[in-house]
């Protein structure tokens, strides 16, 4: 292990580098608190229309694939393990190790993707996507679309930000990649780790709001 | 416009006609909490302008001793004008109370919104477009709902209005004491015509009233012809006597409460009925197989009215 | 460092923030909060203008009684495009984007805000949004109402909604960002011996608006993505016919609309109140009640959203609170109007243009504010909701308060934005003519609702006409008053008297460093030990 000088380049407007360090956490702990009202927003819907259509809701449920739910709950929990390393090694000035930590990290966001690419087709093969034209399963039942509904916006929304945040780490492991990229930015590091664990937390609410409750 | 004369003739009208007791209630409120108001802030405008002007710059005057800071006049400017205002927030409250409790007697008239025009039916079975005639001294529900967006029902006359929402039934009530011609409105935009959504409201003594409804056209109650309706669309089939298929009894049913499949009970009221004809395998029964058809799309609104006021009539035989 | 040297021209000084580079590069790409402000007080002019011209044609409109001016049509598309444009393209934006940016590193003593590009980047966003709007214009308008009710919005309108709904749902991003960088800046930006307690109070309300911006905006941007979702996909959340509920659409709309006419309201108070304790050249009366007021109100303004709804079928128990915890939000209110009025006690008074603007203010705010509790008494608005007296409520507070705070604050701070001075007298019969076409326009629509003429009409019965036709006339009174700031503050640019570090002699940060300051705001980093609005001290010294 080979370890680089850690440490962050003052940019001009800050007076320390305290201060710029602490302005980028608490700036981005703002940008979370807006995104977690957003999908609040969504965990509300949910409620409401479980409360309005207990049995349609049970029914939609039924045909949710649990289990690839669950395996993408479990791929997300270890990508979290993988970017707490890759902080971790980031503050000690391992560079190496911190980028295959970052890749893993990216590799299992991108599997989660993957997976619910397929849970999306399955879904579609099962005609259970009520928005598109064509045939849907629960047509009997038109209060099962609201909860079907919400949950692939829920989903999507969250793929989204998901898309967006291995897009930001590929970046951001090819610009750590380069020399003395740890001795002026080693914050963004961190600070892009706390939006990781964010993304990571908003599935944990959402698949037991969606998957688990319903059951 | 769809009015005659009537309230046109009162263009320089700075209050607006009351024709009920309730409506009274509210002018004297608004008059109370003006008073209040003015109490509150004259003092204020007049202050302002005071010290604009004495203690304008250039002027000789004393403006020393000043205070930065005073908790007890703080919390009293604070607290006090809060206190005064929540008197007015109670006496709103109690009358809006009174408002969402019709008396048991109440005359019920249906009420349709749509886009653009109204469709009251009363009892009898008489039905009128965007005017709406009423009787004094009585109390008079409308049970309303919308066949499309949301409107609302306004009849300043009586302070009161309600919006009609799409797939639930709302209702105000009024009890008018004044004969006359008053407007009614639609509020709540609703699209290209919701400014010509709107009507008369005539205020007659009763015996004006019932020799209007003898005039107005209608053979049947709307009971009665929800009850043709009933054996029209089949729900005598299941439902009336010496049915075949095992289907819950509507004699009675009206305002209690009906024991749902997965536990607890629902009030059998105006919208449950509604949407227990349009959605059946909404709030399962419990103790009956649900196979009772949808409704949807083949029964109109006005039709769910009158079918409504039938199972209404349905007396329970025990 | 209270009175460092101020200098009156820039020899021998860095040249300032304005006149540095001129190049259109240098204009779009900057990161210079000051500049960022200005691009924002362009862009928001401009659309105000365009609201306006969708008012006035809506007041020409309603001159007569049978709509025979516009179709029904047209008419409701003119006012669906006012609200959108002067709700979320010049109120929201006004005083927070254009004061806010310029001033609050200057009143903390900062070379920029936290994150520079972001706020350029704000800018960008904003202008995206309302790009979109303006395409829906284009294409032909939408008119739902700023209000986008479903079903009508989702199912029945046929006009452009979804372009606009994604107009407003990007402009959102514009203003989370802005709220973000705010409240990263008051927290960590401060300079030396800046404590919470020395900010000025215009300050504190920035920080208390940029708390709704994070925790409303995001509420709304969802309700709106929803509805886009309604109207191209049928998705059911908002369709009864599908087991939806359209009041669903309601709670997620007012939950943040009603903060949102806060995020309106509590910057325009902190202009307020800085024009009035520099008008008075008095110590802010109670400022640390003011300060928690401002916060305060920030908070409880979550929690009053139903009383847009009193009368849509909402249970009578969420009415009653929800009219109770309305009357508890106008008490942080009413606490600055009589700080305001205690300050002004025993003053030094100057009645310069800007403070004819705070008085103004004063006045009409308190009646928006008096009628927003008649609204908030359950059976009173019973009677009232959806008429013309809510209306003149919510104008009054808009017009009579944020505009007239606006326009007050741009004539105080107009010497640091551009170093010159504005025709004193030019500026005193404009406030006149505001203030009087104002009242003349919207007092008269207290009555028109109250008599019951209901809102968003494009015909109205006969008997209301002579009304209409007074508001009308005072809205052409308005136009002309608007016109006298347009134009004398442009002429100001090029032909004004040259303005000096502080031509007010008012404290405040801002006032410390050159008029237009230098680029990195201050020379030399200022140390604070010093408590804000220290006039007296100055008071006793004249003696």
């Amino acid at each position: 292990m080979i370890a680089e000088p850690v440490g962050i380049e003052l940019v001009g407007h800050f007076a320390t580098v305290s201060q710029q360090r602490e302005a980028a956490k608490l700036g981005l702990w703002a940008w979370l608190v807006t995104e977690l009202l957003l999908f609040a927003g969504l965990f509300l819907c949910a409620l409401i229309i479980r409360i309005q259509h207990p049995a349609a809701v049970t029914l939609a449920a039924t045909h949710l694939k649990f289990w690839i739910g669950a395996a993408n709950t479990a791929v997300l929990i270890c990508s979290s393990f993988t970017m707490s390393g890759a902080i971790a090694l980031s503050r000690i000035g391992w560079r190496a190790g911190m980028l295959r930590f970052m890749l893993a990290t990216a590799g299992l966001g991108t599997l989660f993707l993957g997976l619910k690419g397929f849970e999306y087709y399955q879904d579609y093969v099962e005609h259970m996507v009520p928005f598109l034209a064509g045939p849907y399963v629960l047509a009997r039942d038109q209060a099962t679309r609201l909860f079907v509904d919400v949950y692939f916006i829920t989903t999507a929304l969250h793929g989204v930000h998901l898309i967006t945040g291995v897009s930001i780490l590929l970046v951001l492991t090819w610009q750590a990649s380069r020399p003395h990229f740890l001795a002026r930015h080693q914050n963004r590091i961190e600070v892009y780790g706390l939006y990781w664990h964010f993304i990571d937390l908003i599935w944990i609410i959402v698949f037991p709001v969606l998957y688990v409750l319903n059951r | 416009m769809n009015g005659a004369p009537g309230p046109a003739q009162y263009p320089l009208l700075l209050w607006p006609q009351a024709a009920s007791h309730a409506a009274v209630h509210v002018d004297w409120l608004i008059f109370a909490f003006t008073a209040v108001t003015l109490l509150l802030t004259v003092p204020i405008f007049l202050a302002i302008t005071y010290f604009a002007l004495m203690y304008r710059s250039g002027r000789q005057v004393d403006r020393g001793h000043t205070v930065d800071r005073n908790v007890k006049i703080e919390l009293s400017w604070m607290l006090i004008p809060f206190f005064l205002t929540l008197a007015f927030f109670a006496w709103g409250a109690q009358i809006f109370d009174v408002e969402q409790h019709a008396p048991a007697n109440s005359l019920e008239i249906q009420a349709i919104g749509r886009q653009w025009m109204w469709k009251f039916q009363h009892p009898g079975g008489q039905a009128e477009i965007n005017d709406l005639h009423v009787p004094t001294g009585q109390p008079v529900l409308i049970n309303m709902i919308s066949q499309d967006v949301i409107h609302s029902l306004y009849l300043p006359a009586f302070r009161v209005q309600m919006e009609t929402l799409p797939g639930r039934y709302t209702q105000l009530w009024f009890t008018a004491n004044r004969p006359g011609e008053y407007r009614l409105y639609c509020s709540e935009y609703c699209g290209t015509d919701h400014s010509v959504m709107d009507g008369l409201l005539y205020v007659m003594s009763p015996r004006d009233y019932a020799h209007w409804l003898s005039q107005a056209g209608s053979s049947q109650s709307l009971a009665a012809l929800g009850k043709k309706l009933f054996s029209n669309y089949g729900c005598s089939g299941c439902h009336g006597v010496g049915a075949t298929i095992r289907a819950p009894d509507l004699a009675g049913l009206y305002g209690r409460p009906v024991p749902m499949e997965g536990g607890g009970s629902v009030i059998a009221d105006d919208t449950y009925i509604r949407d227990k004809i349009l959605n059946p395998d909404n709030n399962l029964i419990a103790g009956y197989k649900q196979v009772m058809p949808s409704f949807k799309g083949v029964i109109p609104e006005d039709e769910l009215m009158q079918l409504i006021a039938y199972i209404k009539t349905m007396e329970s035989s025990s | 460092m209270r009175d460092p040297a101020t200098p009156h021209g820039t020899i021998g000084q860095p040249s300032d923030y304005l006149h540095a580079r001129y190049t259109l590069r240098s204009w779009f790409f900057t990161t210079d909060h000051k500049r960022i402000g200005l691009l924002y007080l362009a862009s928001i002019t401009a659309f105000f203008v365009l609201g306006a011209i969708a008012a006035g044609l809506i007041r020409l409109c309603l001159v007569v009684p049978n709509g025979q001016i516009f179709t029904n049509d047209t008419y409701n598309k003119l006012f669906t495009m006012h609200g959108v444009i002067m709700v979320w393209f010049f109120l929201i934006p006004s005083i927070p984007s254009t004061f806010g940016n310029f001033l609050l590193p200057l009143m903390i003593g900062a070379k920029d805000v936290a994150f520079p590009r972001l706020n350029l980047l704000s800018w960008y966003v904003f202008m995206t949004g309302a790009l979109f709007t303006m395409i829906t214009l284009i294409l032909g308008g939408v008119d739902t109402g700023w209000t986008f009710y479903a079903p009508f919005s989702t199912t029945y309108s046929n006009t452009y909604v979804i372009p606009a709904l994604l107009g407003v749902i990007v402009v959102g991003f514009s203003s989370i960002l802005t709220g973000l960088n705010f409240v990263v800046t008051v927290h960590k930006m401060r300079c030396p011996g800046m404590t919470w307690f020395r900010m000025p109070i215009f300050i504190w309300t920035l920080y208390a608006t940029s708390l709704i911006f994070l925790l409303g905006t995001p509420v709304i941007t969802l309700a709106l993505i929803l509805l886009v979702m309604e109207r191209a996909f049928h998705i059911g959340v908002f369709d009864p016919r599908l087991g939806g509920d359209p009041v669903l659409f309601e709670h997620l709309f007012w939950f943040y609309s009603h903060p949102a006419v806060y995020i309106m309201v509590l910057p325009g108070m902190g202009v307020i109140t800085e024009l009035v304790a520099a008008f008075a050249q008095k110590r802010v009366f109670g400022y640390k009640f003011v300060a928690y007021a401002s916060i305060g109100l920030a908070s409880i303004t979550f929690l009053v959203w139903g009383h847009h709804m009193f009368v849509n079928g909402q249970s009578q128990l969420a009415s009653t609170v929800f009219s109770f915890l309305s009357f508890a939000v106008a008490v942080p209110s009413a606490v600055k109007v009589y700080n305001w009025t205690a300050t002004i006690h025993k003053g030094n008074i100057r009645l310069d243009t800007p403070m004819l603007y705070a008085m103004g203010y004063i006045g009409l705010f308190v009646l928006g504010g008096l009628t927003g509790l008649f609204l908030a008494t359950l059976a009173v608005d019973a009677h009232l909701h959806d008429t013309y007296f809510v209306v003149a409520h919510f104008h009054y507070i808009m017009v009579g308060g944020t505009m007239l705070a606006f326009l007050g604050g741009l004539h105080y701070w107009w010497p640091k934005f551009t170093g010159r001075m504005y025709p004193e007298a030019f500026g005193r019969v404009g406030a006149f003519l505001i203030f009087i076409g104002f009242n003349v326009t919207f007092f008269p629509q207290f009555i028109l609702g109250y008599l019951g003429m209901p809102r968003r009409y494009h015909v109205y019965p006969p008997e209301f006409q002579l009304l209409n036709i007074l508001s009308s006339a005072g809205s052409t009174i308005l136009a002309v008053g608007y016109f006298f700031p347009m134009i004398y503050l442009i002429w100001s640019l090029w032909f004004g008297k040259r303005a000096p570090a502080n031509p007010w002699q008012a404290r405040g940060l801002e006032w410390t460093t050159s008029s237009p300051p230098p680029p990195h705001n201050f020379a030399v980093t200022p140390r604070v030990d010093f408590e804000p609005y220290d006039y007296a001290i100055k008071a006793r010294e004249v003696g």
